[in-house]
């Protein structure tokens, strides 16, 4: 919690509260992190189920340090932002488009109520086939995994758009694509972004597994590969940088959110 | 003795920094049995909270609450509250909710039935039995926590700004289907409101709080007749207003 | 009386929702015409995106002599194993965050890190656990599901509207008895959001860690399809999954607007 700043010293007291803060927050993880630490210690985990700290510690620094980690990751980060902002913008124009246009909506729905509850990583087989094991068949895993939630979202925004809003802005000389860029967009982005929010965990998903399968470079495949060939220090090590990443991305995400929903006042 | 006695009555919150919030500063107020007393006063100045000490809901910071002689601790059908915004159960249907504390209390379901009808023919939802709150008009729905509350035959009603969540036309039709309901009951009624005419209308008593920390201010007798001038509702109204006046501007 | 009932609009008139009812599957049945046309006259190549046709003719098939039946019910079984174990542990740790301090500040951090994270990362290692068979597969389910109904059950039972259990407590309930009479039916709606999170979700982890580990169930049958390039099986695959998924949703969402007939309707999706 922030305190109330005092004449003295009040920035160092902020930050020592907020540093503080986070520290007390994130405690758990590291009474876990402890409690693993003593059962390798003890001997209760053999190497072969769950490397020692300090295993998977050293397989971090070496992968890191050849480079390894940072390509790998890289391929993987390249591959989830392909999917990912193309998916955003796709499903954010279908998803408007079917709330202002009728016939966008009744011709559309149908369809999207059927697609909607198939699981999408049943496409990963057939993307396998149309694509092989390149970069194009995560793209595509991704782009469609997270195409439907983000056109479901940006659907529920963009009906729930004040129509006086909408008015107001025709009777200062709007055209009807301007009301759809500065008007609608807007009041429809908190809803959009929740989708993306979501969206962002199902794409990581997607691309592990479709990295897990059929993949020869990337984070998943990295994971596959280490576990196969039994060092199983450095595949953990790299379960715990996905993890993060996956983490980070999202905590990255709701700060985005915020800021760009600064506007909203409490009662929105 | 008095049906319901305050003494002293104090109430803190803990606030932001080190220093509480005195919400309730020594309130001294006695409430005979069958009256009906509105508590007027300034946003904040804790009147509600005065009334969730009497039901029980909160712990006194200091002093006393008596109920017929005995001291309030805890929630009690006894001390039956009406709320806002209803507070009704909303996966419970008319029925359910006004039968609840008869439930509650082991009252067999034929017996339970009949009460609960009486009381839902008594606000006039007569035919509303199987609908669930969320198809009601707030006025309904306020007319359920009315019958709910009643059902269980309390002696004191607790009015927490019943009627402030409703439109004008609904307000007026249900304070006077409160005051018909307090004359043939006879219950003692405790209103909290900020609408100052609807006090003066509705009580036989004005308590007038001061801003934060709350006291009272001033006590006014609003008990109207059939021979009183027109005005005096206006008259008692803007007496008490200028007293608001005074403690919102020292609010402020 | 001035107080009314909702009123709700009056009904369409028999023509209008007649074509628009019809309108429902136009662009679908339009779409199924093109893709059979253009297969059939070659522009596509039917290895890549076999016909509407063949799929059917090849889903009677594997109905008939194929292990497409016993692999979907192996997949429903643990799917749903998953979920529910995840339910009763998520609904468990989500109600005891609600209530102990002490819990809400260890799992809170847990779950902010977990929920977005991708747990499937851990297939392997849950494979080294628990070998090839139904356990790692349940338990990745578990893992994955439990999150947003951890989520969803805390939002639920910690945002109560005080006044209702001042309201029960008033008409005389004791403080036990609130937990289940009040404190439940009010969290209700927001549980079963996250329920109805975790549920498709476990169908989707379901068929990849079968994918994973090439261990059956549709998600099995269909990378083995896949590696063995018989385009038309995957395709199958695809069609009985996705049935699937559509029937056990509707049936989910069903319950769901049954158990919750009391609930102000919210603004839903499609």
């Amino acid at each position: 919690m922030v305190t109330i700043a005092r004449r003295d010293g009040a920035g160092l007291l902020i930050a020592a509260n907020a540093i503080g803060g986070t520290l007390v927050y994130y405690a758990p993880v590291a009474l876990l992190l402890l409690v693993w630490e003593l059962a390798a210690r003890a001997g209760w985990l053999s190497a072969e189920l769950l490397p020692s700290p300090e295993a998977t510690y050293a397989a971090l620094r070496d992968v890191l340090a050849s480079g390894e980690l940072a390509q790998q990751a890289y391929v993987s980060l390249m591959r989830e932002l392909s999917g990912l902002v193309s998916s955003v913008i796709a499903g954010a124009i279908i998803g408007i488009a079917m709330a202002r246009i009728e016939w966008a909506r009744l011709l559309l729905r149908p369809v999207i109520t059927f697609l909607y509850p198939m699981p999408k990583s049943a496409l990963i087989p057939i993307l396998l086939l149309w694509f092989g094991l390149g970069d194009m068949s995560k793209i595509a895993a991704v782009f469609l995994g997270c195409l439907l939630p983000v056109v479901i979202s940006s659907y529920n925004g963009a009906r729930g758009v004040d129509p006086l809003l909408v008015w107001s802005a025709r009777s200062l000389g709007a055209s009807k694509l301007g009301v759809l860029w500065k008007i609608v967009l807007p009041a429809a982005l908190p809803d959009i972004l929740s989708g993306i929010r979501m969206a962002l965990a199902l794409s990581w998903l997607l691309l592990v597994s479709a990295e897990l399968l059929l993949a020869e470079k990337g984070l998943g495949y990295m994971i596959g590969y280490y576990g196969d060939t039994g060092d199983y220090a450095t595949m953990f090590a790299a379960i715990i940088t996905v993890i993060l990443i996956g983490a980070f991305s999202d905590r990255l995400f709701l700060h985005l959110m915020a800021w760009s929903l600064r506007w909203r006042t409490l009662s929105s | 003795m008095s049906k319901i006695l305050f003494s002293g009555v104090r109430k803190e919150f803990p606030g932001h920094g080190a220093a509480p919030v005195v919400a309730l500063d020594g309130i001294d107020l006695a409430i005979e049995r069958d009256e009906f007393v509105a508590v007027v006063g300034p946003s904040g100045c804790g009147k509600s909270t005065l009334l969730y000490l009497l039901g029980g809901f909160l712990e006194l910071s200091g002093g006393q609450i008596l109920v017929d002689g005995k001291r309030v601790t805890e929630p009690s059908p006894e001390r039956g509250i009406v709320f806002q915004h209803f507070a009704l159960f909303p996966w419970k249907t008319v029925l359910g909710n006004v039968e609840f504390g008869l439930a509650e209390r082991g009252v067999g379901k034929d017996e339970r039935l009949a009460i609960a009808k009486r009381y839902i023919d008594m606000v006039k939802l007569t035919g509303f039995e199987e609908t669930f709150p969320n198809r009601l008009s707030g006025g309904m729905q306020q007319r359920v926590a009315l019958a709910r509350m009643l059902a269980c035959n309390p002696d004191v009603l607790l009015m927490d700004e019943p009627f402030g969540a409703l439109d004008a036309q609904t307000r007026y039709i249900l304070q006077q289907e409160l005051l018909e309901i307090w004359r043939q009951q006879k219950k003692t009624v405790m209103f909290i409101t900020h609408d100052v005419r609807e006090a003066v209308i509705l009580a036989e008593r004005v308590v007038v709080m001061t801003a934060r920390p709350g006291r009272i201010k001033a006590v006014l007798n609003t008990k109207l007749t059939a021979d009183d001038p027109r005005t005096k509702i206006d008259d008692l109204s803007e007496e008490i207003w200028s007293l608001l006046r005074e403690e919102m501007a020292l609010a402020s | 009386m001035a107080d009314s009932v909702v009123i709700t609009a009056p009904p369409p008139s028999r023509t209008a929702s007649l074509v628009k009812s019809s309108a429902r599957f136009a662009l679908g049945g339009f779409l199924i015409v093109i893709w059979q046309i253009t297969v059939q006259a070659g522009w596509i190549d039917p290895y890549l995106l076999p016909a509407p046709s063949a799929i059917a003719l090849r889903t009677a098939q594997q109905l008939v002599s194929g292990s497409i039946v016993s692999d979907t019910l192996l997949t429903l079984y643990r799917a749903f194993s998953g979920f529910l174990l995840a339910a009763v542990i998520g609904i468990s740790i989500g109600t005891l965050a609600a209530r102990y301090k002490l819990a809400h500040w260890f799992f809170d951090p847990l779950v902010s890190i977990g929920f977005p994270a991708p747990k499937i990362a851990f297939m392997p290692l849950f494979v080294l656990w628990f070998g090839l068979g139904d356990q790692a597969k349940i338990a990745m389910v578990v893992l994955s599901c439990i999150f947003p109904i951890i989520s969803a059950t805390y939002l639920g039972t910690a945002s109560i509207d005080r006044y209702l259990i001042w309201s029960a407590r008033n008409l005389g309930l004791s403080q036990r008895r609130i937990v289940w009479k009040v404190v439940v039916p009010a969290a209700l709606p927001q549980i079963l959001s996250g329920l109805q999170i975790a549920f498709p979700l476990s169908l989707i982890v379901t068929v990849v860690t079968e994918m994973i580990t090439a261990g059956g169930g549709l998600g099995g049958y269909m990378i083995m399809s896949a590696r063995e390039a018989l385009s038309e099986q995957v395709f199958v695959g695809i069609f009985v999954i996705a049935t699937v998924g559509y029937v056990l949703l509707a049936g989910f969402d069903r319950l769901r607007r049954h158990l919750l007939r009391w609930h102000t309707e919210t603004l839903s999706g499609l």
